[in-house]
């Protein structure tokens, strides 16, 4: 063994040690998702502090399952808005899902397993047309989607004429009320969901396609990408999701409800964003939409945990949305100032 | 991402590693003030009404008892089923001494209210139906008996003759579709009066002045009005008053809402079948009340429908 092997390397080679909170601050700063997590970790942290009935199991399994179904549908939607793209027709579409599943299941006494998977592909064909109509249009999603949420919430009305079609098979129940090791089955589907999409963002050349397609089109369009099938293709994943989620909510309820999706257009477009996914493309990841979401989830929670008048409840949920978003911009400004 | 991968791991597994929640000590038999959470079907003037007779109750108890009886007011911001079960799940995570309910759909909350069952919260219903094969006290009034007195009365001011139309509140909910068909059947006996059109308000004022303004110029015969909610017969109040055809176009509202009885007032309306929301809060309290001391109380607390009138008020 040589000396040189033996002797450490001079101190002014080695980056300084910092404290274990300093270095965890700036491994969180390095990170994309530094400002988001932060946010969740102080609103997590207060929670707990502030409410006794916060950290308990009982309360977690409600809010992994509430996070379930608007998470599955925050998924789909980030996708969409990474691409630049915006879909305001997926809570008409999980509506849609729902209630035909209802249909098939109930009235016409399909098996329920098939029917899901026939609900399924129907949610990825709404998304697919919704795709198909912009991309070969070449109209505006924002636009286009709004009209396509009135055929589909319509058509809903028509096939229920409103009213909840009862007595879904208790087959499928369990995929709503069910648990796993005693984590809800609505969050293992999430979570699967969850690590599907994100390996494919992030390590799989659509998903750098998407990326591209979200930053620059026509600059993607030169490059040979396959732009308006990854659009279609994007839609249809928002669809499909949307579907997922629309089917666990009937085996939830235990009812196909004409309702289900109502609440489902904006919470994901504000979980992505809160999440640092630009509403311009191009930027952010589906990891830190649903954190976005569990944000929202949470904040949802302790408002009921604590009271809070219902008048007052969209000003406090407003308010700290505000500041968790604020939150995430100063530490982006942070980490920029530290790297220039 | 490496850390977003171990941050999403831990926030998953942490929960389900926390300590079970410390057995929440009930109240009931120790003397500490009594917690009783409301949850209407969402945000709306009626409901506050009835939240006022649940704390007039609580009032009361808390002056004759002296334990002290506090009302929690929770309400969904949407009349959604879903939006609901997480209020009412998220009550239980509370522990409250018992919850006072009105079902957005008895059948869509079952799994939630189970689960209230589960944690041994008691629990009582107002203004809906619970569940079959649950014993929980149901206060209310009949939604159809309701929508059938609204409608004879507009039968009976009109003549029994002309076209007359329906503003249905929001078509999902059940107690609304109950009423528009109830209120159908009454003036199907009558062969000389006709729907010629239904309008769908969402629970909206503006949205149903708007739909009854255009009904109105679609149907420039029609000689009355009945509707399914609350908002539903102060919006068609304003159409018909803003249409100058006051005292041509009858109008039989729903309930008590401040705006309907001053409808009722101006000659607009000529009169509104109320289901009492206070009385309802009220009651339901009191029953809420009884289960936490233990005691067995009704299957059925029925609050009665006033016919709101000029004269009356």
């Amino acid at each position: 063994m040589s000396l040189e092997t033996t002797v450490p390397a001079a101190p002014s080679q080695q980056p300084p040690k910092l404290p274990p909170l300093k270095a965890l601050v700036s491994r969180l700063a390095g990170n994309p998702l530094g400002g988001v997590i932060a946010a969740l970790v102080i609103i997590f942290g207060a929670s707990c502090a502030l409410s006794p009935h916060f950290l308990t199991t009982f309360n977690m399994m409600i809010i992994a399952r509430a996070l379930a179904f608007i998470g599955l549908v925050t998924i789909g939607q980030s996708v969409l808005m990474i691409l630049g793209e915006l879909d305001l027709s997926v809570g008409a579409i999980g509506g849609l899902a729902g209630v035909v599943g209802g249909i098939l299941m109930v009235q016409l006494g399909l098996n329920p397993w098939l029917s899901l998977v026939l609900c399924l592909l129907m949610g990825a064909g709404c998304g697919l047309l919704n795709g198909a109509l912009i991309t070969q249009l070449r109209l505006h999603s924002l636009v286009l989607t709004i009209g396509m949420a009135g055929v589909y919430g319509g058509a809903n009305l028509v096939a229920t004429k409103g009213v909840a079609i009862t007595g879904v098979p208790r087959d499928i129940t369990f995929l709503g009320r069910g648990l796993v090791m005693g984590v809800p089955v609505p969050f293992v589907v999430l979570l699967v969901c969850l690590a599907i999409v994100a390996f494919v963002m992030l390590r799989t050349p659509v998903g750098r396609y998407i990326y591209a397609i979200g930053s620059n089109p026509d600059a993607a369009r030169m490059l040979g990408i396959r732009v308006n099938a990854i659009r279609m293709g994007a839609f249809a994943l928002a669809g499909f999701l949307s579907a997922l989620a629309g089917i666990l909510m009937v085996a939830r309820l235990g009812t196909a409800q004409p309702s289900i999706g109502d609440t489902w257009v904006l919470g994901p477009i504000a979980a992505a964003v809160i999440g640092g996914v630009a509403t311009t493309g191009g930027i952010g990841s589906p990891i830190g939409a649903v954190l976005g979401a569990v944000i929202i989830g949470i904040i949802e929670d302790i408002i009921v945990l604590f009271g809070i008048s219902p008048y007052w409840q969209s000003v406090v949920s407003g308010g700290i949305v505000v500041l968790a978003i604020s939150f995430d911009a100063l530490a982006r400004r942070y980490l920029n100032r530290d790297a220039v | 991402m490496k850390t977003a991968f171990a941050f999403a791991a831990m926030l998953t597994a942490a929960p389900f590693l926390a300590p079970l929640a410390a057995g929440q000590a009930q109240a009931a038999d120790t003397g500490a003030p009594l917690r009783f959470v409301l949850i209407p079907k969402t945000v709306h003037p009626w409901f506050d009404k009835a939240n006022n007779g649940a704390q007039a109750a609580a009032a009361m108890i808390t002056q004759t008892t002296g334990r002290k009886v506090e009302i929690e007011y929770r309400a969904p911001q949407t009349a959604d089923v879903s939006s609901q079960n997480d209020i009412i799940e998220r009550a239980i995570a509370t522990h409250p001494d018992g919850l006072i309910l009105d079902l957005l759909d008895e059948k869509g909350n079952r799994a939630t209210m189970d689960e209230a069952v589960d944690e041994k919260i008691p629990m009582t219903v107002f203004d809906s139906l619970p569940p079959e094969g649950m014993d929980i006290t149901a206060v209310g009034a009949d939604f159809c008996e309701q929508g059938t007195m609204a409608a004879e009365r507009l039968a009976n001011l009109v003549g029994r003759k002309g076209e007359v139309a329906i503003m249905m509140g929001v078509p999902t909910a059940p107690n609304h579709t109950l009423r528009a068909e109830c209120e159908k059947k009454v003036f199907a006996k009558y062969p000389d009066m006709k729907v010629v059109a239904t309008g769908v308000d969402n629970d909206s004022i503006e949205t149903a002045q708007k739909q009854a303004s255009a009904i109105m110029q679609a149907h420039p015969d029609l000689v009355g009005w009945v509707e399914c909610d609350a908002s539903g017969p102060v919006g068609v109040g304003q159409a018909i008053r803003e249409s100058g055809k006051t005292g041509k176009v009858k109008e039989v509202g729903l309930d008590n809402l401040n705006d309907m009885i001053q409808l009722i007032k101006e000659g607009v309306a000529e009169s509104s079948a109320s289901s009492r929301p206070e009385m309802q809060g009220y009651w339901a309290v009191v029953s809420a009340w009884q289960r936490a001391m233990g005691q067995k109380t009704p299957k059925y607390i029925d609050t009665g429908i006033d016919l709101l009138t000029a004269k009356s008020l």
